[in-house]
């Protein structure tokens, strides 16, 4: 560690995680092996809506290989339940069985569980358990069925909550508009589909009560907490551990009944190490699924184009159970709060609504409701570019919040802080070049050629909640701080623990870079150490692109007070003043002087081994913990732009340029921000052009393999140009969060593409060939 | 079934149900966990492996059909000393991955690419690379890496 210090952030320093990803070394649980360990394979129901009125184990016990089966009714599950919590007025609350009990409520959900020597033969033993059921009339749509069986007693209407957010006065503002759009749009059912599905292993030592559970889970602490609920250990006797993730996206921020079921059934064999690996079939069934909403909307315009008024009606097809611990209300309230998103509105009235229904449940995914109301916002505006005769981009410009009206306070009453909005709408414009590209429309619409559109999507994206916005419906916690451990060793290198998880994103590294430059060493010098709770203090996991800020903010904090310990320590030990004292790449220098006054490790070596040179006052040791525990969070603004191209006579669609700015304040590392805004684009094209799952109307599901469930590949996804714009966020290290914000305008993109080539308003997603085909064919 | 078969220029006898996939014998009998599974149905790529010179998906194969064959996996591509393949300081540099669980097959299909096709263009590349699915990456930093390796470049 000599020679000058060269700030770590704002480089692309080499990813701390790749060497052993790269290499096959990586550490999944999936990966995971351990003595005794059995394997557990999931019976799961053929049904939508039944009654279970008989499980017949025995062919299963009789299978060779085979060493137990639980189902609902087994003592060590029966008298547990997932119940998710809200202090919204209102709120039904319901249970979910860790294996079905009496009844099953969406096709695909565990009934029972086969314990064997391995996979394989716990399938057989699956296949082998028998189940009768008595079948109940299923609910699938949100909006138009009739009731003739409610998925919970609790709630005959399916109604678990419903919401209303208002502001001004939106009839008086409506009556006095120039002009009146009015929009009924439906999004379509997608899901995170991380390449690595959910996987679980768990170990319980009866001698000491003790439970241990790999998982791979974006959430280890709030996992442990909940457990710690559910299975009644103490909490410190739970370890749960998330080793590398092989992608999350929200769906395993979630603790599953399968999740509670292994660690009950482990703790029912003790000193036997379950394991259970979910294929993709049982992914695409029963992992949360997301964005099944309608929008039913009005809104008014002045005849300048100042948007006066929006009326909302909103439904969200939440599933068959209130997802643990988020609840129902992810997905509604997340609707109803950022609906009017980027854009200033004085008067507003939104009732948002969560229906259960016997489908998948709903869970977080990716931008959570965003691409779905930024789609249903933008309509809106297109629709109402068109009503006035105004330029679509135009009308956006009229309408943005700008830094001069920041803080803005939402008519949902959160506050913007961004107001970033026209500096990239102004950035991606140039980008874009449009003037080329509205040259190269009209050139088409004078000599033919394939009819052109360009669409355009502006969204706010709330990253980072802090105390005052935090993620979820009045839950029984909040979810704005993180923190952060920063050691430095004996030897002067340093090891971080800090609460934040990775499924991806290169926390290791965007954490070593903060803590190294907050220190005043070498990002080499600097191990980071995540998802293990026996390790971190405290961190609520991977959401609402929450980390870079608060686990960033955190790991600031630790890493800026232990180099001052290091500096206080380093001044007695040489007797210079500490106001004197600057440490960098690992030194501790005079401020002003080029040779070091002494080295970190030998300070660190004092402060562990030589309590004989510890000077007076001062304690042994070297490390700091620290809180970031914000107010609010950090709003990022970004705009995507693209030109497409459509084939009337196919359907065909063709990207031919895709353009995306964002604000991620100041920027760690950036390539792995611009990795994550392309990647979430790329999952925005999905939905918007490819992905959806469908179930009939007897609740099937009818893309259940990825042959029916499109992902797109490097054949789709289009070149990506991304830029960016600066404004520094209010937090340790000035970043906004980039987690989501790229999956939030695809759909208002591609829809708003559709409408500038051939005239049509999809009202429905995703816009494939075949729908194109059918809205332009007479 | 006794099966024997090489992997990565290491000989292995192997006892196998008829059943069993190639992948679950890399990863459960060799420990060979490198190989990752996505879609256990062939859709997906993450387990593509070199089997006699050409990219199979592990899942679809079962074990018994690698008898006598050689078979290359992500463990094999760096050298012995530990010096990372091209492709693996590409997608290092260019950030061609990112929860690392398409990685392997990515890798995999790509060298296989790099093989037989010295010089492919970004259009070639991208379709070649179209068989495997990332959920991460937006597919950019991947076909910068292939590119980038490609060309020669990726020498560290």
């Amino acid at each position: 560690m000599t020679g000058d210090h060269r700030p770590a952030s704002g480089t692309p320093v080499r990813r701390k995680e790749d060497a052993r990803l790269l290499t096959g070394r990586g550490r999944y649980v999936s990966d995971l092996a351990l003595p005794r360990m059995r394997h557990v394979a999931f019976v799961r129901s053929p049904l939508a809506h039944g009654r279970i009125t008989g499980i017949d184990t025995d062919g299963a016990l009789a299978v060779d290989g085979v060493t137990a089966v639980f189902t609902g009714e087994h003592p060590a599950l029966a008298s547990v339940a997932l119940r998710a919590l809200s202090a919204l007025p209102g709120y039904v609350e319901t249970d979910q069985p860790p294996l079905a009990r009496d009844k099953v409520r969406f096709a695909g959900e565990a009934v029972a569980a086969v314990v064997a020597d391995d996979r394989y033969l716990a399938e057989d033993g699956a296949e082998a358990v028998v189940v009768d059921y008595e079948p109940l009339t299923p609910t699938v749509c949100a909006w138009d069925a009739g009731i003739t069986d409610p998925v919970h007693d609790e709630a005959p209407d399916n109604l678990l909550l419903s919401r209303t957010f208002t502001a001004g006065d939106v009839d008086d503002a409506l009556a006095g508009a120039h002009v009146v759009v009015d929009r009924d749009l439906t999004t379509n059912r997608h899901g995170g589909n991380p390449i690595e599905c959910r996987a679980g292993v768990a170990r319980y030592e009866a001698a000491d009560r003790r439970l241990t559970f790999w998982s791979g889970t974006q959430v280890p602490h709030l996992v442990r907490t909940q457990l710690a609920e559910l299975l009644d250990l103490p909490e410190g006797n739970i370890r749960v551990i998330a080793p590398d993730v092989g992608g999350g996206f929200g769906v395993k921020a979630v603790l599953y009944p399968e999740d509670v079921a292994l660690c009950l059934m482990a703790m029912a064999t003790p000193g036997i190490p379950l394991k259970w690996v979910e294929d993709r079939v049982e992914h695409l069934l029963a992992a949360t699924h997301a964005r099944d909403h309608r929008y039913v909307l009005r809104a008014g315009f002045a005849a300048d184009g100042e948007l006066l008024a929006v009326r909302a009606d909103v439904w969200c097809n939440v599933g068959a159970y209130s997802v643990y611990p988020w609840t129902a209300g992810i997905e509604p309230l997340m609707a109803g709060g950022l609906l009017t998103g980027p854009y200033k509105l004085a008067h507003y009235a939104c009732t948002v609504r969560g229906v259960t229904t016997n489908t998948s449940p709903s869970g977080p995914y990716r931008g959570v409701a965003r691409p779905a109301t930024v789609f249903a916002m933008e309509a809106l505006l297109d629709s109402g570019a068109r009503a006035l005769d105004m330029d679509p981009i135009a009308l956006r410009r009229r309408n943005l919040i700008l830094p001069a009206d920041v803080p803005y306070r939402m008519p949902s009453r959160l506050v913007d802080d961004s107001g970033a909005y026209e500096a990239c709408l102004d950035r991606a414009v140039a980008m874009f070049d449009l003037a080329g590209w509205r040259a190269e429309q009209g050139r088409r619409r004078k000599v033919g050629g394939r009819p052109l559109g360009i669409g355009v999507g502006i969204y706010n994206e709330l990253t980072g909640l802090g105390r005052a916005a935090s993620a979820g419906p009045r839950m029984p916690f909040r979810t704005g701080h993180d923190a952060c451990t920063v050691r430095i060793n004996p030897d002067g290198a340093v090891t971080v623990f800090s609460g934040v998880t990775s499924q991806g994103q290169g926390l290791e590294t965007t954490m070593a870079q903060v803590v190294a430059d907050a220190l005043g060493v070498d990002y080499d010098a600097v191990d980071v150490r995540i998802g293990d709770t026996d390790s971190s203090l405290w961190g609520f996991g991977a959401f609402s692109s929450r980390q870079a800020v608060i686990g960033g903010g955190a790991a600031h904090l630790a890493g800026a007070d232990v180099r001052a310990k290091a500096l206080a320590l380093a001044g007695a030990l040489c007797e210079v003043d500490v106001s004197d004292l600057d440490l960098r790449a690992g030194q501790v220098h005079v401020r002003g002087q080029e040779k070091p006054v002494i080295a970190l490790a030998e300070v660190a070596e004092v402060a562990y081994l030589r309590s004989d040179r510890l000077p007076e006052g001062f304690e042994p040791g070297l490390e700091s913990t620290k809180f970031y525990d914000p107010i609010r969070g950090a709003f990022a603004a970004g705009v995507q732009i693209a030109a497409l191209e459509f084939d009337p006579a196919t359907g065909e669609i063709g990207i031919l340029d895709w353009v995306c700015v964002e604000d991620a304040g100041r920027i760690v590392h950036p390539v792995i921000v611009a990795g994550q805004v392309a990647g979430s684009i790329a999952q925005g094209i999905g939905g918007a052009m490819y992905e959806h799952l469908v179930y009939d109307e007897d609740g099937n599901l009818s893309t259940g393999t990825l042959l029916d469930y499109l992902m797109p590949t490097a054949g789709e996804i289009p070149e990506l140009r991304i830029g960016h714009v600066c404004t520094e966020g209010a937090n340790p290290t000035h970043v906004r969060g980039v987690g989501e914000g790229g999956t939030l305008a695809p759909n208002a993109v591609v829809a708003g593409a559709l409408l500038d080539a051939l005239g049509v308003e999809v009202d429905d997603l995703p816009v494939t060939p075949a729908r194109v085909w059918e809205l332009v064919s007479p | 079934m006794k099966i024997v078969l090489t992997v990565n220029g290491e000989r292995h006898r192997v006892e196998v149900e008829p059943r069993r996939t190639l992948a679950d014998a890399l990863r459960e009998d060799l420990g060979l966990t490198g190989t990752h599974l996505g879609c256990e149905h062939g859709v997906c790529g993450a387990c593509t492996v070199i089997v006699d010179g050409l990219p199979a998906r592990a899942c679809l194969m079962f074990a018994v059909q690698a008898d006598g064959a050689a078979v290359e996996t992500v463990e094999g591509l760096a050298a012995e000393d530990g010096t990372l393949h091209p492709l693996q300081e590409a997608f290092s540099r260019c950030h061609g991955l990112q929860c690392g669980a398409c990685t392997p097959g990515m890798l995999m299909t790509a060298a296989h690419l790099l093989d037989t096709e010295p010089a492919p263009d970004r259009a070639r590349i991208r379709a070649e690379m179209a068989g495997n699915i990332c959920r991460c990456t937006g597919y950019v930093g991947i076909v910068d890496a292939v590119e980038e390796a490609a060309a020669g470049r990726g020498d560290p």
